[in-house]
């Protein structure tokens, strides 16, 4: 009866960890349970080559709630060396133990690094990125060209043609997208779908859009063309997927040829390869402007800070640099962890389909930016994230999404 | 046996094996899921294993792998569920009956403290603990945090409030007379104790090492705040979630490593059964 | 008889020691911080006093989770103890391996964590459907996890599965506690099997229902881990014109205030749940007491 709480908690407080430090082991928290291996591997390869210097990496397991895990460090007084920050929220919670890192040498050499007034404070891990990643094979045998999604309108053609092919294709539905509460997916939606309106068509550092929402206003008639793409997706998608999947569904429904897109980034990758994926595939735009848009969206989804309190902050900032600009440290982070470098002068190429998908969109430009990260915290899941469920639920009811939308962006500012 | 008899008993058992297949169907499930591959478990999760021998080739990745160390947190595991069992059982039937055969206001109190407490939501009490273990360690010089004797502390203060409710309830019913007699034979309160009363609660004392070994064995929150996911010292429901990424969740592992940890607190269940049910007729319940 | 006192006091130290280290204090640090604007991490902490407690009543977010949790307690009192009690009767009766079904009802309670909300997940949104699609059902082919109105019954079997063989076990106890020879007169005098049961077995028992009902309150009442696993809130409802988790109880909407940094608020809903559960276990205690004693 006292097994009141189980593994589920993962999601809050987590403690404990590395040994507290010897004058030179330098202690890192992360949270990439797919790039364990790979970084315990880099650390213990740079560990050997530096003597008198030893990295140790803790990472979290289970999609866990890192801030809350970091919290729970400072609290038994074991703040790690580095750790991550996923945005602005928690940049301004931890603020007291993150370093400047302005006069670092990766620091020219990258877009991505977290910034505030002007000063670097973050190390970009990765660049991860999104379109509507779509099954080549699927999308060549309906007779749709992926390079003509552009607008919304040529995306409603193509998914009533490809919905009108559902038999002949072996499809359940056209679009793999999930949204609900239930599967633990609001992020799909409340981040990375309602990033499209924050800053889809614009250039990649306008922040315009996301600014006046947090003052919570709303640009209505930009919104409606986002909402009528929102009740597209939602239409063609999969209703069992996107009512209850989990991402396993989700991932698992378009890696069995069963829809034509999913709507997630290229960390399904790994996925992929594990479920033994062999078709081609690609990213097209989320047009859902009447105007053509053809950008991507490309961000740093985290990004490593040094802990100034700390007397090991020298060689944490020596361990960081390493990995952006030593050829052991790039080929940690492309080839061994399969991340796309956030550093422009490496040449490496990751293996993943969507990864090179995004590469390329990089190298040619035009991609737009992420920035669900500067909403105040919890905005996503607690306040987003029942919206897109409930419209989820009833697509026809476009109006009531809009207006719960207005009236959750108009909260904003009191969060 | 009438013949009506006879068609109510028969109905009683296709009731009882109809009710035992929905209660097992899940526990059968992660077993047959238990010999696939992650990719068959998430395509094929209702079919029958194409290979038992999956499931060996699964126990022998979870206990191979270079950046999870299963054994040691089985270990460790262990350890913990072993020494906390034996501090709660031995300190809360102590307390217990200390508690029964004292007829004060204080022992009162201390009772409904203890019984109050059970009320407690653990969220209450989460986010100030891991502060005032590291505070209270600093103060007595001892590593409450990342150290086994800390974690049996800390199970022993969560785990007493139900023990001792439970122990109480089965103390009252001892006859006083038996510790009487030893007392007027000049034995010790201590060895009247240890040498009469604590003997007698051999059937109860299997009901707390049960419900607090399940609960110890499983329990994912509080190793996982005072121990940390990757420290020195790791349990096995920690470290069965480093299985476990933000996107990539390898369930080959995940199940059949669930399946592992079972198995001890079944066997043992298994054993106890007829004790645990004894000392519940003859304890809590009176 | 002063030794005696002081080797008492020495027995009951070592569980009060770890008592007050563990609960006690961590207990008052936790009421404290419900009166301050502390966000988990920062060393300022403010006195603001009851503020929190005053605006959480205010989100309709933790109203409703508050109207949840009590619903789906209600109903989990009621299935958890009648369908233990159930079991505790069938598996008391004549019937061979019996204690192979009771070692079978309690395993459940054996299983914990992801695993659980995953099977259960995947025999809701999956198994369920293609049954109904087998029997052509068309309401069993909409898992009732996607529906708000019924996600707190679908949680409350899972959790009844869980938990009734534990009660059973205290069940089959306090039933073979009864006298043989009191029941076999019941059937001499005629009474029916229905009969026996309502007028001597479940009079019998009620110690044990005192027992089963607070230990199914308080621990529906604090339910954490299954909610996640299994709904993790979802889906959303309509609520006071807002939209809420229709299964989100109040431990999930702490937890998740605490995550978005909102500590202090979140310990002031965790008092709240606090005091509901002692003002409401307090009630039940009281009443089945006073039913035991009229027995």
């Amino acid at each position: 009866m006292r097994r009141i709480i189980t593994m589920a908690l993962a999601l809050c407080l987590l403690g404990g960890g590395a040994l507290m430090a010897a004058p030179t082991t330098v202690t890192m928290m992360q949270l990439k349970v797919e790039i364990k291996d790979a970084l315990d591997n880099y650390a213990a390869k740079y560990s050997a080559a530096h003597p008198g210097v030893t990295v140790s990496v803790e990472t979290l397991g289970g999609g866990a709630d890192f801030g809350g895990a970091i919290k729970a460090k400072i609290q038994a007084g074991q703040m790690p060396d580095i750790f991550v920050i996923e945005g602005q929220g928690q940049y301004n919670v931890f603020k007291d133990y993150i370093a400047d890192l302005s006069d670092q040498p990766w620091v020219k050499d990258t877009d991505l690094a977290f910034k505030q007034n002007g000063k670097v404070y973050g190390f970009p891990v990765s660049i991860e990125g999104y379109g509507l990643a779509y099954n080549a094979d699927i999308l060549k045998k309906a007779g749709v060209d992926p390079a003509s999604l552009t607008t919304r309108a040529a995306y409603e053609k193509a998914f009533a043609k490809i919905d009108g092919m559902k038999k002949a294709l072996g499809l359940d539905a056209v679009v793999a997208m999930a949204a609900s509460v239930s599967g633990g997916m609001w992020w799909v939606a409340g981040q990375h779908n309602l990033a499209a309106y924050w800053g889809g068509g614009l250039a990649a550092d306008d922040t315009s859009v996301i600014q006046k929402a947090l003052k919570g206003q709303v640009d209505d008639a930009r919104f409606l063309q986002y909402a009528k793409y929102v009740q597209l997706l939602f239409k063609y998608a999969d209703k069992n997927i996107l009512l209850n999947g989990s991402y396993d569904n989700q991932v698992g429904s378009f890696a069995q040829g069963k829809t034509a897109f999913l709507h997630q980034g290229n960390w399904v990758d790994p996925n992929m390869k594990q479920l033994g994926v062999t078709f081609k595939m690609g990213y097209a735009p989320h047009a859902f402007l009447d105007t053509v848009e053809k950008g991507l969206y490309l961000f740093a989804p985290s990004w490593y800070c040094v802990n100034p309190k700390s007397p090991n902050a020298a060689a944490a900032k020596a361990f960081l640099a390493s990995i952006a600009m030593t050829p052991d440290g790039q080929d940690y982070m492309v080839n061994q962890a399969g991340m796309i470098p956030a550093f422009k002068s490496v040449k490496l190429q990751p293996k993943g389909q969507l990864s090179q998908a995004l590469m390329a969109a990089n190298a040619k430009g035009g991609n737009y930016g992420v920035f669900f990260g500067m909403l105040p915290d919890g905005a996503g899941q607690n306040v987003f994230g029942p919206i897109y469920d409930l419209f989820a639920q009833n697509p026809d009811n476009i109006d009531q999404f809009v207006s719960d939308m207005k009236k959750a962006i108009a909260g904003l500012p009191k969060m | 046996m009438t013949r009506r008899r006879l068609a109510a008993k028969v109905l009683a058992e296709a009731l009882v094996v109809l009710l035992l297949a929905v209660f097992l169907i899940p526990f059968a499930m992660v077993v047959v899921n238990s010999a696939k591959t992650s990719k068959d478990i998430l395509f094929h999760t209702l079919d029958l294993p194409a290979n038992w021998g999956q499931l060996f080739v699964n126990i022998g990745l979870i206990f191979n792998n270079r950046t999870v160390h299963y054994a040691n947190a089985f270990l460790d595991s262990a350890l913990i569920t072993f020494f906390s069992l034996a501090v709660i059982v031995l300190f809360s039937s102590m307390c217990a009956w200390a508690l029964v055969r004292t007829k004060s206001a204080w022992s009162t109190i201390l009772f409904f403290a203890f019984v109050a407490a059970m009320v407690i939501p653990f969220q209450v009490l989460m986010f100030p603990l891991v502060r005032w273990m590291r505070v209270l360690g600093d103060l007595i010089h001892f590593k409450l945090l990342q150290s086994i004797p800390g974690m049996v502390f800390a199970y022993l203060g969560f785990g007493c409030p139900l023990s001792i409710f439970i122990l109480h309830g089965f103390i009252k019913n001892i006859p006083y007379e038996l510790e009487e007699s030893a007392t007027i034979d000049g034995c010790s309160q201590a060895r009247t104790f240890f040498e009469i009363v604590f003997p007698l609660l051999q059937p109860i004392i299997i009901t707390v090492l049960i419900l607090n070994g399940i609960w110890i064995w499983n329990d994912y929150l509080l190793p996982l705040l005072m121990l940390g996911s990757n420290g020195a010292v790791q349990t096995i429901p920690v470290a069965v979630t480093a299985f476990a990424g933000a996107y990539l969740k390898q369930w080959d592992l995940i199940l059949t490593s669930t399946l592992i940890a079972m198995l001890p607190v079944i066997v043992l269940y298994l054993f106890a059964q007829r004790y645990i049910i004894k000392g519940m007729i003859e304890g809590a319940i009176k | 008889m002063q030794r005696h006192s002081l080797t008492k006091a020495l027995f009951v130290l070592p569980c009060l020691l770890a008592f007050v280290m563990v609960m006690l204090v961590p207990f008052f640090y936790g009421l404290f911080y419900s009166l301050t604007d502390w966000n988990g991490v920062s060393d300022s902490i403010n006195f603001i006093g009851f503020a929190h407690f005053g605006r959480v009543f205010t989100q309709p977010g933790f109203l409703y989770s508050f109207l949840v949790t009590i619903a789906y307690t209600a109903i989990n009192v009621v299935l958890v103890n009648v369908v233990g009690f159930a079991l505790a009767l069938l598996v008391t009766g004549n019937l061979r391996f019996r204690n192979f079904y009771r070692a079978g009802f309690f395993a459940p309670y054996l299983i914990g964590g992801i695993v659980l909300g995953y099977i259960w997940q995947f025999i809701f949104n999956n198994a369920v459907p293609a049954l109904g699609a087998a029997l052509a059902s068309q309401s069993m082919q909409v898992s009732l996890l996607s529906r708000a109105d019924a996600v707190i019954w679908a949680m409350s079997a899972v959790n009844t599965w869980q938990y009734a063989g534990y009660v059973m076990l205290i069940f089959i106890a306090a039933i073979q506690a009864i006298p043989v020879s009191l029941m076999e007169a019941a059937k001499i005098d005629g009474a029916g099997y229905f009969r026996r049961v309502t007028r001597i077995l479940i009079p019998m028992t009620a110690n044990a229902f005192t027992i089963t009902l607070f230990l199914t309150l308080t621990t529906s009442f604090k339910q954490y881990d299954m909610n996640f696993t299994l709904t993790r809130g979802g889906p959303a409802a309509r609520f006071l014109d807002q939209p809420v988790n229709a299964s989100q109880l109040l431990a999930m909407n702490i937890f998740n205030t605490a995550q978005a940094n909102h500590m202090a608020e979140a310990q002031a809903k965790a008092v709240i749940l606090f005091v509901a559960l002692v003002v409401v276990s307090l009630v039940q205690v009281s009443i089945n007491k006073r039913k035991e004693v009229e027995q």
